[in-house]
């Protein structure tokens, strides 16, 4: 278990998402998943956060928030996106207002599929974007 | 259309106590777009016929439907009404407050010119990426793009179909 | 006094959604909101464009994961309005099955979301807790948690068999009991009677000014639900809308805590109701293409939703349109945080149960 030797701090924001992916973030922080056991923290500040968590695509109006958000963390930090529209836009990818996935505003690090992806798969992705920000680290050190 | 009487009208359905349930516009495209040629056809007598790249005619047909929809209990009514694109709608705030999230959306999605809206957003409630989207330029654009793309596509599995041949 | 405008949104930890108000304060009391939405707007209604009637039922079931089911529901139903195609009887009585359950799922998230928002992270976990089982049959009987896909034009996917739906109504009957624990703390917790109660007042004349719908108007004393209109085998059914007449931020939780106990009971009348038997008739399958208009309203759990369908006779449609609650309660809502104090502004917004993606489609 070295690799959990940080426990990383979640700052989750919703894109333009279903909603789905979302309560299914929400739902690993539940009894069930509990990422808190792995010291997996959602926090609300972008200052004290190490992964970027973002579900659903990138639209007219939240492209400067996410990149605003992304500025604010640390460095090193690391970004996770979440469900099909976070990976490329998804079912919505041709509706006139998607831009398309997460990676045309930020360097996405880790891509969890899946429409909406399951709690599982969710925790999979930190657990990768726990091994990326180590390795990011190690290089910054 | 005639502000003072459907004012008059969306009063009486607010004294007796109806909720508005919704304020939709429909962008009436008359006809689907005809293949490339098709569009010189003569449009029979209907003067306000669209021809669909025409710029004047299809000008000319740029109607929009409105629907107010009201409901009470198990009822529910809705006044219509057809406007050309650049006619001025009445807002319905004084009578539902609750109408300026319709009004601000029907402006900044169909171009359709609300005035006198409660609550006014100055065109900020949704900021799309494509300008007025359910304009008839914006859709008829869409719809020849899908088109074209379609077509792209069936020539490209022709010609494939044509190699392997 | 100078007045001070706080940005409230997009990020917010209270909000697993991004919805901004611009409050204007006078030290700590809200004078104004003013509501900027579009952080999740996508365009769906123009995918009519693109995508065949056929296939567009899964796009509206993506309008929102939370009443996923209800939004296929909705959609399927205009079209067979249009269609003019009568669905097989176990096909409506599973359909509304269903939507029971989703209300029971989104009303545990909420009260969850609720309890987190006033700082009461245990309920938040039993909530959650709980409403992990609804998912659980979600996932034993449609094969999704959140995206379920079993709506078709013309009647559902899927069957449930009677053995099956009987463990469903013990499961969920004694999923009511544990549930009695959680919605005593609710009742009783004097820090919860003192976050919310007489917080956020919305009188029965300000509820029919502002045109609010489902609970958030029940619980302001206006019996109205949808459901009563008797479409979709809801006519089969006894049913009392929930109605409370405080008007606060409590009532609004007390309101959903009892149709929880309505929703179960509804699902033991119509498993009770239903035909019984394996390899019923499911689905009519829908013959050419639709042609006309219709409006359809469902009671979701957030309230009234509206579809305008009209169809021209092409395989695509020329136009959809969906008024989701969340819409029609945001007046409420801003009208509520107008004169309430800063740090009441999370609550009051969360107990119109707002759902950001279904407002915005």
């Amino acid at each position: 278990m070295s690799f959990f030797s940080r426990s990383p701090w979640i700052l989750h924001y919703d894109g333009s998402s279903c909603n789905g992916c979302d309560i299914e973030v929400l739902a690993c922080l539940t009894p069930l998943y509990d990422v808190e056991r792995f010291g997996v923290l959602n926090t609300g500040n972008p200052k004290h956060a190490d992964i970027l968590l973002v579900t659903g695509s990138v639209n007219e109006k939240n492209i400067e928030i996410i990149e605003n958000l992304y500025r604010q963390m640390p460095d090193p930090k690391v970004v996770v996106a979440v469900g099909a529209c976070a990976c490329s836009g998804g079912i919505f990818a041709r509706a006139y207002n998607i831009q398309g996935g997460i990676d045309k505003v930020v360097p996405v690090d880790v891509y969890v599929p899946g429409c909406a992806a399951r709690p599982e798969s969710i925790i999979d992705g930190v657990v990768q974007g726990i091994a990326a920000l180590e390795q990011k680290r190690k290089k910054t050190a | 259309m005639d502000s003072a009487s459907f004012l008059a009208r969306v009063g009486d359905y607010h004294k007796a106590g109806w909720r508005l349930a919704l304020i939709n516009v429909t962008t009436v495209i008359a006809a689907p777009a005809p293949p490339h040629g098709a569009a010189a056809e003569p449009a029979a007598p209907a003067t306000d016929a669209p021809t669909a790249d025409a710029a004047p005619a299809s000008q000319a047909a740029s109607v929009f439907e409105i629907a107010w929809a009201f409901a009470k209990d198990r009822e529910f009514e809705t006044i219509r009404e057809q406007i050309t694109v650049g006619d001025a709608v009445p807002s319905i705030s004084e009578f539902f407050g609750a109408a300026f999230l319709y009004e601000n959306e029907i402006r900044e999605l169909f171009g359709i010119n609300v005035t006198g809206i409660g609550l006014d957003l100055q065109g900020q409630l949704y900021k799309t990426v494509t300008k007025v989207p359910f304009s008839h330029q914006a859709i008829k654009a869409r719809l020849a793009a899908t088109a074209a793309a379609a077509a792209a596509a069936s020539a490209a599995s022709a010609a494939a179909a044509e190699k392997k041949a | 006094m100078k007045r001070t405008v706080v940005p409230f949104g997009p990020q917010h930890p209270v909000l697993p959604e991004p919805l901004v108000l611009d409050l204007i304060l006078e030290d700590e009391k809200v004078l104004d909101a003013i509501p900027t939405i579009g952080y999740i707007h996508r365009g769906l209604e123009m995918m009519v464009e693109r995508v065949e009637y056929t296939e567009m039922g899964f796009v509206v079931e993506r309008i929102c994961g939370i009443c996923s089911f209800m939004h296929g529901m909705g959609y399927c139903v205009s079209l067979e309005t249009i269609m003019n195609i009568e669905i097989p009887e176990r096909a409506a009585w599973l359909r509304l099955i269903w939507a029971e359950i989703s209300r029971i799922q989104s009303h545990l998230l909420w009260l969850g979301l609720g309890a987190d928002a006033f700082g009461f992270e245990n309920l938040f976990m039993h909530c959650w807790r709980m409403r992990e089982q609804i998912l659980d049959i979600f996932e034993k009987t449609t094969g999704g948690r959140i995206i379920h896909s079993v709506n078709r034009i013309g009647g559902v996917k899927r069957d449930m068999s009677d053995t099956e739906l009987a463990a469903i109504l013990v499961q969920l009957q004694d999923l009511g009991k544990q549930f009695k624990k959680t919605a005593n703390v609710f009742g009783t917790d004097p820090s919860i009677a003192h976050r919310l109660g007489g917080v956020g007042v919305l009188s029965m004349e300000d509820a029919r000014a502002v045109d609010c719908v489902g609970p958030m108007a029940r619980a302001s004393g206006i019996a109205t639900d949808t459901r009563l209109i008797g479409a979709n085998y809801y006519d089969r059914i006894e049913l009392e809308p929930v109605v409370e007449t405080a008007g606060d931020c409590l009532a609004r939780v007390v309101v959903r805590m009892r149709e929880i106990d309505q929703s179960i009971d509804i699902i033991r009348q119509a498993i009770d109701k239903m035909p019984k038997g394996e390899g019923m008739p499911l689905e009519t399958k829908p013959r050419g293409n639709p042609m006309g208009e219709v409006f359809t309203r469902l009671e979701q759990p957030r309230g009234e939703v509206l579809y305008y369908v009209k169809a021209n006779g092409t395989k695509n449609l020329e136009r959809f349109r969906a008024r989701t609650p969340t819409f029609a309660n945001i007046p409420a809502m801003i009208k509520l945080v107008k004169g309430c104090e800063l740090a009441d502004v999370p609550n009051i917004i969360l107990t119109i149960d707002p759902c950001i993606s279904c407002t915005e489609r």
